[in-house]
């Protein structure tokens, strides 16, 4: 029982930065574009489900909300899962339903985000994100009827009517799968004449362009698949943790990601598997390590220490990342099978 | 009332332009849109608020150590972090190596913070800075807004003399316009980018010491700063000085006013941060040149 609990915490929490660190390097790793408003994208799949999953069951089941959401969400949330547990149907319908709002709602975003993106400096641009992200979060910290303010809100869950270690299984399962559809959509788009133009746009946009590439084109695709696969971890995310804060989708979380991202490897689908496996492994050393000793202050400061100093050591000794990116080669499999010997010689 | 207000956005903007135009400055030089510039006034807070404890004195006779102390922080940052990655990395990768060291700043002074706690067993969280007042013409004024205007004004007027008026500020000026050109005349590049990150950062650091006579004061405080200044900057024209000054009291009358206005018509005063970005993002989408566009013919 508590082994099944410890691997559905790693394998959710996995999955979530997997999603998180393949949207990102698609957009910044691939297409160069530095998205560094994930944690909002992040944060809107979350907000959908944390402002929709209530009102959307309580609106199934034909109850009209009463009085102040923010109090009395957890309230309904029992209710509904005790609907739930005996009609697995409205859970599943409830899961869907959000899943697709924060997909279009993220979706939408992505296309505002991506109007900036094709005149700004990279930097500017990367500034003025993370902007949109912070005032994201302040709006969402404030505004009380979307999910609560500081208070947070209570999250259905959808899976009540399983019991309890085939509940996890399926949380698992769900997570899993759809961390690897997120991750084979960007295999294949990375191996494919998509990503060897996104690649090229990175590298020289003017060259790209006067090779007849839609660079606007492309550059506002790359983003709204990427934000739509951010707010599939944030429902993921949300759906786990039961609860649905502000307060957690910080630029810290924008940082954690980009680390991830760096550390793995920018625009080398290997490096979105390896990245944050290793800032999970250094995460739960940490856990586990802090339990055993005595320090004058908190341990968590100091492994944000240690991560940030990380990243400047990467950027500096190995800016590739774990698994550098590879040219790409794209010639008849003879003339590979030649040059390949050619480089053994 | 509205004569308080006045005072506040005024103490506000001469804090905000010390931030800024260090920003602008390394921005100019080193290229780096630096995400740790809030981080800077921190430290001067916890170096002024530290010695102020154990000397037992006002926190501003602390000044003079805040700059240094920023001074030297700036010299380690650019040699140990910056310097290797000159001409070598792109600006994203700068930007993100400078989150980092937001990471690292931030946390190394909420680690000074607990250990300052544990030592000599004194609040170091919510901190705020007893003021004095100072008797002007016959007139008693709030300490903080004479003597953050004077120094503001001095800090100024030296980075100006120094710019314009000596050698080694005519340098700097070169290397901003040409570094390529400038290194190949004999300039040291390196020397000059080690420079205004000292600028830069002591003149964060004393801005930070008048951050608590406003606002209690914690160790994120700097990095919840960081909007405005970079709202600052970018309304000065994101490549000027002069401009990011102008641009600083902008924002800090904008923000004061906006602020009073918003509560006075029932909207949360939570929302300040809107007014930075609203006018972030006007700037950088409508007319990127900025304040400075009025004057620069580039």
């Amino acid at each position: 029982m508590d082994a099944t609990f410890f691997l559905l915490d790693i394998t959710v929490l996995y999955s979530v930065y997997m999603i998180l660190s393949v949207s990102l390097d698609l957009e910044y790793g691939e297409a160069g574009l530095p998205n560094f408003a994930k944690a909002a994208f992040f944060a809107l799949g979350a907000f959908s489900v944390g402002a929709l999953s209530v009102r959307l069951g309580a609106f199934l089941l034909g109850v009209g909300i009463e009085g102040d959401f923010k109090l009395n969400s957890l309230r309904y949330v029992m209710a509904i899962n005790q609907s739930i547990s005996k009609d697995p149907l409205l859970g599943l319908t409830i899961f869907s339903m959000t899943l697709i709002t924060a997909i279009s709602v993220s979706s939408i975003a992505g296309v505002l985000a991506s109007y900036p993106a094709l005149r700004l400096r990279e930097d500017y641009l990367g500034m003025l994100l993370i902007a949109f992200s912070e005032t994201i979060r302040v709006i969402a910290r404030n505004y009380e009827p979307l999910v609560g303010g500081t208070f947070g809100v209570g999250v259905v869950d959808f899976l009540a009517w399983a019991r309890a270690p085939q509940r996890e299984q399926l949380f698992l399962l769900i997570s899993i799968i759809l961390a690897s559809l997120v991750w084979i959509v960007y295999y294949r788009l990375s191996t494919s004449p998509f990503g060897r133009a996104l690649r090229a746009i990175r590298d020289n946009e003017l060259a790209t362009e006067s090779l007849g590439r839609d660079v606007v084109k492309l550059r506002m695709k790359v983003m709204v698949l990427g934000s739509a696969m951010a707010s599939v971890a944030g429902v993921i995310y949300a759906y786990y943790v039961g609860m649905v804060n502000p307060d957690d989708f910080t630029t810290s979380k924008t940082f954690l990601v980009t680390l991830m991202v760096i550390i793995g490897g920018r625009g080398n689908p290997l490096g979105a598997i390896a990245g944050p496996a290793v800032y999970l492994a250094f995460d739960r050393f940490i856990q586990f390590v802090k339990q055993r000793i005595i320090l004058p202050f908190d341990p968590n400061y100091l492994s944000y220490i240690i991560l940030g100093a990380i990243l400047i050591l990467i950027v500096n000794k190995r800016p590739g990342g774990l698994v550098p990116e590879k040219p790409t080669i794209t010639l008849p499999g003879e003339i590979k099978r030649l040059l390949r010997r050619e480089n053994y010689r | 009332m509205i004569m308080d207000l006045l005072l506040d956005a005024i103490i506000y903007g001469n804090l905000l332009s010390l931030l800024a135009v260090g920003l602008s400055l390394t921005l100019l030089t080193t290229k780096v849109a630096n995400f740790a510039h809030g981080d800077f006034a921190a430290v001067g807070i916890y170096v002024a608020y530290t010695l102020s404890i154990i000397f037992n004195a006002s926190p501003y006779l602390f000044l003079p150590a805040s700059f240094v102390s920023g001074a030297l922080l700036g010299l380690v940052i650019y040699r140990v972090v910056f310097d290797p990655l000159r001409e070598r990395a792109s600006l994203v990768t700068l930007m993100v190596v400078s989150m980092a060291l937001d990471f690292i700043l931030r946390y190394s002074i909420h680690i000074c913070a607990d250990v300052l706690q544990r030592s000599l067993r004194v609040f170091s969280r919510g901190i705020i800075f007893n003021d004095v007042s100072v008797n002007l013409l016959g007139l008693s004024v709030l300490g903080l807004f004479f003597i953050s205007t004077v120094v503001t004004t001095i800090f100024l007027v030296l980075l100006y003399l120094f710019l314009f008026k000596t050698k080694v500020g005519v340098a700097t000026r070169a290397v901003i316009e040409n570094p390529a050109l400038s290194e190949a005349l004999g300039i040291s590049v390196r020397r000059i980018y080690a420079l205004s990150w000292m600028l830069s950062v002591a003149f964060a650091c004393v801005a930070g010491v008048f951050l608590p006579f406003r606002i209690t004061v914690n160790p994120d405080t700097g990095f919840s700063m960081l909007l405005s200044i970079f709202a600052a900057v970018t309304l000065g024209g994101l490549e000027s000085l002069l401009g990011s000054v102008i641009g600083a009291y902008i924002i800090a009358f904008s923000e004061t006013l906006g602020v009073y206005y918003l509560s006075q018509l029932g909207i949360s005063t939570a929302y300040r941060p809107a007014i930075s970005f609203a006018t972030l993002t006007l700037v950088l989408l409508v007319y990127p040149r900025g304040i400075a566009g009025l004057w620069s013919k580039r």
